[in-house]
């Protein structure tokens, strides 16, 4: 998947192109507004990562131009400017989504993939896991067609833990992708443990989950 | 009272007032009038005997006779002249009855003497009393009439010209402080008028209102930008450490280091999102346009938190009114405002504790919700600094930053509303949320 990265902060750009390419996109950089305009006449992306704050032009401007020039692209707005404005405004533009700075790599991915999911209309959005399968869009997990109870926070986890499978993540960057601006630290990793202990007991039912493993010093991560 | 009714309320009872005292007087001044005008006639006639006696001689009118005397047809005017034996002089008008012919009638009456070749002679000419009076009554008439259609025609004139004249008033408050809100996005044109005053106060509102939307646009580039300068490092540090988590070579030691790192960077990452949340409610950049339902608003905390009140085998007690409505609020704010509390009520209550959440309306004052738990509690002499930035409870350790409370209290303050606590040590707390009395009028109960 081609994505262009419009950033204006350098080194915040290689950390997003680094982090994508490991991902599998191919990347692209742009880091004015003017760049930006210049890369879509080039060539079509499936996704623009585009940061409201540009040292030339207004992000909005150029998302709105962008629209209409390459309409077919996904959209991410990325900002550290927390306007409540930003947002209502991006989202108005036809944005896609909306992800205000700092955000976790791992959750723009998460949020790419669902964006992704949800333009491309595939009905089959079901990932397996060892002897499970996950529905992501029906937010089901199945073992043998035999629907698994779990909780919202639990799916959540776990479809997270399987988006960035092989890959430890810490509790603090799965409490930001559960609760969100809601999160507190200390005391949400503590959830995080009852919340993991609670999705093996469920699963532990139906087959063995060794795929979801306790990374020591670190969080989680599920292993396939 | 608006200044038009006000102006319009003085102009015609004054009117009123006027015509009345002139009625009243009228007829007064009419007889007045009259009586004048009589003596005046009755002394131009005199002059006119007078004048012919002096030109013509006195037999002019006596023709042999030793008096003279004549009356019109209806007895309504006369003139006698004849000589008189008393020598002190006679000049007076007055009223009295006189015999002509057979009828005593009531006349207006002038007598005047004079000497005539050694001779004194008496002059009286009367003229009746009713033939005088007999215009007052249609004078006075016509008099109130056109002075009734003038006041009338007057009013209407000042009253159409008053409504002319405070138009633009009328037009300064609705466009510029009726209909604004803040933070006044839109301009408005001035009013058209030529009256200086309004000019003026025109113009004052128009300025004071760009300077209020100047300083607010201000403060708000500043967080944009504070947010922004602050923001941008912390993002960068955050995305810099995943992405060496990543490695996969990565030994353990260093890998807890750089988790411990993250956990730190989190740490600052919600300090300052939640100062910069603080800071922008102070500077009024949420719109209170919402109106919400408190048990509404309850449900989908409760739900938000459902997982933690599970885990940790607690209770929830929720008696709220379904039928209360709080209009101009901001939802999110408010959101946050319940959220923290019960969130809060849950984090420090004992596992299987309770949370009983109740409402209670003070008619015409306010609208009051508990949240009652069965917590650690908060001692006495710290129950002041709880919703204070940075304060920290000595007894909970390293647990929190101090600013939940603060955002509680920020938003509060924000919508007029009051927060207050009331705890025992070791038995539990309760926080009570005052809605101020603004909600009186929207209260179905």
């Amino acid at each position: 998947m081609n994505v262009l990265i419009v950033e204006d902060e350098k080194s915040m750009a290689l950390e997003m192109e680094f982090f994508l390419k490991k991902g599998g996109y191919l990347c692209d950089l742009a880091f004015t507004g003017k760049q930006a305009r210049q890369k879509m006449s080039e060539h079509p992306f499936d996704f623009i990562l585009l940061d409201l704050g540009l040292p030339d032009q207004d992000g909005l401007e150029v998302l709105k131009d962008a629209k209409k020039n390459c309409p077919e692209a996904s959209y991410i707005i990325l900002t550290a400017r927390g306007d409540l404005e930003d947002r209502i405004k991006g989202l108005d533009l036809g944005a896609d989504d909306y992800l205000p700075k700092p955000f976790s790599l791992l959750e723009l991915q998460s949020r790419m993939q669902a964006v992704w999911r949800r333009k491309s209309g595939l009905n089959d959005s079901t990932v397996s896991l060892g002897d499970f399968t996950i529905d992501l869009n029906k937010r089901i997990v199945f073992f043998d067609k035999e629907e698994i109870e779990l909780s919202r926070r639990e799916f959540d986890l776990l479809s997270y833990l399987m988006l960035h499978k092989n890959r430890p993540l810490t509790r603090s960057q799965l409490s930001d992708h559960v609760w969100g601006d809601f999160s507190e630290d200390d005391y949400d990793s503590n959830f995080i443990d009852v919340h993991i202990k609670n999705i093996r007991k469920k699963m532990i039912a139906y087959a063995p989950v060794d795929w979801l493993q306790t990374v020591r010093g670190t969080g989680y991560k599920i292993k396939i | 009272m608006k200044l038009l009714n006000k102006i319009t309320l003085y102009t015609t009872v004054s009117k009123i007032i006027i015509v009345l005292i002139f009625i009243w007087l009228l007829p007064g001044i009419v007889k007045d009038l009259n009586s004048q005008y009589t003596n005046y006639n009755l002394g131009e006639q005199k002059k006119k005997v007078l004048d012919n006696i002096r030109k013509r001689g006195i037999d002019y009118y006596f023709e042999g006779d030793s008096s003279y005397g004549s009356y019109t047809m209806l007895k309504e005017e006369f003139i006698a002249l004849e000589p008189v034996n008393s020598h002190y002089p006679v000049d007076s008008i007055y009223t009295d009855k006189r015999i002509v012919e057979t009828d005593t009638l009531t006349y207006r009456l002038l007598d005047y003497s004079f000497e005539y070749k050694n001779k004194t002679y008496l002059l009286e000419i009367g003229k009746t009393v009713s033939a005088i009076d007999q215009y007052n009554r249609p004078l006075q008439k016509v008099a109130s009439y056109t002075l009734a259609v003038l006041i009338f025609l007057t009013l209407i004139l000042d009253l159409f010209f008053t409504r002319l004249l405070l138009r633009p008033l009328n037009l300064i408050i609705t466009s510029k402080l009726l209909n604004r809100k803040f933070p006044f996005k839109e301009t408005i044109s001035p009013v058209k008028t030529s009256t200086t005053d309004f000019k003026y106060l025109d113009q004052s509102l128009t300025d004071l209102a760009s300077k209020i939307k100047d300083t607010f646009e201000k403060e708000r580039e500043f967080t944009s930008n504070a947010s922004h300068e602050l923001m941008t490092p912390i993002s960068i540090l955050q995305n810099k450490m995943e992405n060496m988590m990543m490695d996969q070579d990565l030994n353990e030691d260093l890998r807890e280091k750089i988790v411990s790192m993250m956990t730190i960077l989190n740490r600052l990452k919600k300090i300052v999102r939640s100062l910069l949340l603080i800071s922008r409610i102070d500077n009024d950049q949420y719109v209170k346009t919402d109106l919400i339902k408190p048990y509404v608003l309850l449900e989908e905390v409760i739900s938000e938190l459902k997982d933690r009140i599970e885990l940790r085998k607690i209770r929830i007690m929720q008696s709220l009114s379904q039928s209360i409505e709080i209009p101009r609020v901001n939802r999110d704010l408010i959101f946050q405002l319940i959220y923290n509390l019960i969130n809060n009520a849950i984090r420090y209550n004992r596992d299987e504790g309770e949370i009983e959440i109740s409402d209670q309306i003070i008619p015409e004052e306010s609208y009051i919700i508990h949240i009652k738990d069965t917590g650690i509690g908060i001692h006495t002499h710290e129950q002041e600094s709880i919703f204070d930035r940075f304060k920290k409870s000595d007894k909970t350790g390293s647990e929190g930053y101090g600013l939940g409370l603060s955002i509680v209290k920020t938003i509060a303050q924000y919508h007029g509303m009051h927060i207050v606590v009331q705890s025992e040590f070791g038995k539990g707390s309760t926080f009570k949320i005052y809605f101020p009395h603004w909600l009186k009028k929207q209260t179905v109960i």
